[in-house]
């Protein structure tokens, strides 16, 4: 088996107050896999994204890129090479303008100016909003700012890019933007992961889903395994996909053969219908 | 069909700027000018105007220097046509260059103004016990006198400081602050400083932000409704920002460390060069000042 783009291994981490925020975490990640991160508000989704970047320093455990492991000299490398859009737009956004906001990463990978600028309007013109250019972050509606904060990555040109619960505060036109952005982005071979609350959306998107639980992984596999596992649902709080639900009912009302076809979007199903319609 | 769903789309967005007026006229006086102001206060709208700005594309560098020339030959040379001109030519390029309404350019000038008038008025006349001057008037326990030199002198420090006033006008109603920052640092004002300002001029528009919120907050649970409730949620805000405040330095850090900072503040710039006609154009101008003033003393 090929060697994992990042590494991790007996994670923990603590904010000083009680209990771990991060108690042995484990995981190894592929390139270019999907991965849907879930679990409940604090289960430690974000404290594990802030330490996989290299933001957080872990009390003990070892994170390795590309089979290095990672220290304090090399620390650069590892958030060079993993981007976290976050949450709030607003807490990311640190320049006055859009140009200054999005060549913010670059500059500081200390890259020469030409190649900034290069890299800004590619990235701007990926996100769609060339023409913000010029404008202040503060003129910008959410979902504006939103597009501002995932094109400040793409200007990174990281492997990997962590989004933290994007879907959150966007209408459902940005999530549709966001969403074929992702498509974009996965076509390219990026490695993602998303901590999302919307399991609907971890089912359609994800290859593979991690759930977390009170600062431990509590179960890793297909989101079709982890959606059907009763138990790991019930620690997580978590809730079936509204598709897994239409299926399995229509199974249980024999009005569809169980065909373990399992359609993860409407597109989908309407598909497996005139499948087995044609029967 | 389509007709009809158009014009009432139309009607929908052209109805939404009654409703506006309707909003905040039970709160604070209408006065819909213009539709950008009043929502930010004077000082952001400063900021709204720089942002769209026609000549906002002038390298700023070229902007800034012009200003301050300017304002220094029109303190300077101290001389009222050259204050004059000055006036003229700033407001030139601020509302006919700039693209500036006139309306929303007077607006803003109205604060330095009423503090010059205030100012100089105290120049322009004096108070005394006797009857003294060439005018006075009794005001029954005094009596207020001046003269016709002292208005005149009153009158030409008035076109000084508003001719100095209007040459930093132009400058701040083309220029974002963010850009003059920028310029700043060229000028090598300590790193420190200039770090300092940049982050306080992004970090205000956010604290206005979430003062707001918290404000419309407390105002929806009846938190102002009377003088004593409001001066306790005024409090409560007060603290209570200081705590978002931190909790966001925090967030800012942890996003900035994420992406790479070390320390260096450094943002991208992108000027334009400075046009051969500009310089031309202001060595004229600034030469043409200087001539005035030679030519009238």
């Amino acid at each position: 088996m090929e060697e994992p783009i990042l590494k991790i291994k007996d994670l923990y981490y603590g904010y000083g107050n009680g209990a771990p925020a991060l108690d042995g975490v484990s995981v190894n990640i592929h390139a270019g896999e999907k991965i849907a991160v879930i679990g409940s508000n604090g289960a430690g989704k974000s404290t594990f994204f802030l330490n996989a970047n290299g933001v957080l320093k872990p009390d003990h455990g070892e994170i390795s890129y590309r089979g290095i492991p990672i220290t304090k000299k090399n620390l650069k490398e590892l958030r060079k090479n993993i981007g976290i859009v976050f949450q709030d737009a607003d807490n990311q956004i640190v320049a006055s303008t859009v140009m200054a906001e999005v060549g913010f990463g670059p500059m500081n990978l200390k890259l020469p100016k030409e190649e900034v600028l290069q890299r800004v309007d590619e990235a701007l013109t990926y996100m769609n909003i060339l023409e913000f250019k010029d404008r202040a972050p503060h003129y910008l509606s959410g979902g504006e700012k939103k597009r501002v904060s995932i094109a400040d990555i793409i200007a990174m040109k990281s492997d990997v890019i962590i989004f933290d619960e994007p879907t959150a505060a966007l209408d459902p036109v940005n999530a549709e933007m966001l969403e074929d952005v992702l498509a974009k982005l996965g076509s390219e071979g990026k490695t993602i992961l998303i901590s999302t609350h919307d399991v609907d959306f971890a089912y359609r998107w994800a290859e593979r889903a991690i759930v977390f639980c009170q600062g431990k992984i509590i179960a890793d596999g297909t989101p079709l395994e982890i959606f059907q596992n009763e138990k790991v649902l019930k620690l997580a709080n978590l809730k079936r996909p509204m598709m897994l639900d239409v299926y399995d009912l229509l199974v249980e009302n024999k009005l569809l053969r169980d065909e373990k076809i399992y359609p993860k979007s409407i597109e989908a199903f309407k598909e497996m219908l005139e499948i087995i319609n044609n029967f | 069909m389509e007709n009809i769903i158009k014009s009432y789309l139309d009607e929908m967005i052209s109805s939404k700027v009654p409703q506006e007026v309707h909003m905040h006229s039970n709160a604070i006086k209408p006065h819909h000018h213009h539709k950008i102001d009043h929502k930010h206060g004077e000082g952001s709208s400063i900021d709204f105007y720089a942002y769209n700005s026609k000549i906002r594309h002038w390298n700023p560098t070229f902007k800034v220097l012009l200003s301050v020339l300017t304002l220094l030959l029109c303190i300077v040379l101290n001389n009222h046509y050259v204050s004059v001109a000055v006036i003229i030519a700033m407001t030139y390029l601020t509302v006919v260059k700039g693209g500036l309404p006139l309306r929303a350019y007077i607006s803003v000038l109205m604060i330095p103004i009423t503090f010059i008038l205030l100012g100089t008025v105290t120049i322009g006349i004096d108070f005394s016990s006797e009857p003294i001057g060439q005018y006075n008037l009794n005001l029954g326990f005094c009596y207020v006198f001046t003269s016709q030199a002292k208005l005149w002198a009153m009158a030409f420090l008035i076109l000084k400081v508003f001719g100095a006033i209007s040459a930093m006008e132009m400058m701040a109603l083309s220029t974002p602050s963010s850009e003059i920052i920028g310029v700043l640092r060229k000028a090598h004002v300590p790193k420190l400083i200039v770090e300092l300002m940049y982050i306080i001029y992004r970090y205000i528009f956010i604290l206005m932000d979430v003062h707001t919120k918290m404000k419309n907050a407390a105002e929806s649970r009846l938190g102002f409704c009377d003088f004593k409730t409001s001066c306790s949620t005024f409090g409560n805000i007060a603290s209570n920002m200081l705590i978002v405040s931190l909790k966001k330095a925090t967030a800012y850090y942890q996003a900035m460390e994420a992406r790479g900072y070390d320390g260096d503040l450094v943002f991208l710039e992108q000027t334009g060069s400075v046009k051969v006609s500009q310089l031309v154009f202001t060595t004229g101008f600034l030469a043409g000042l200087i001539l005035l003033w030679y030519l009238t003393n």
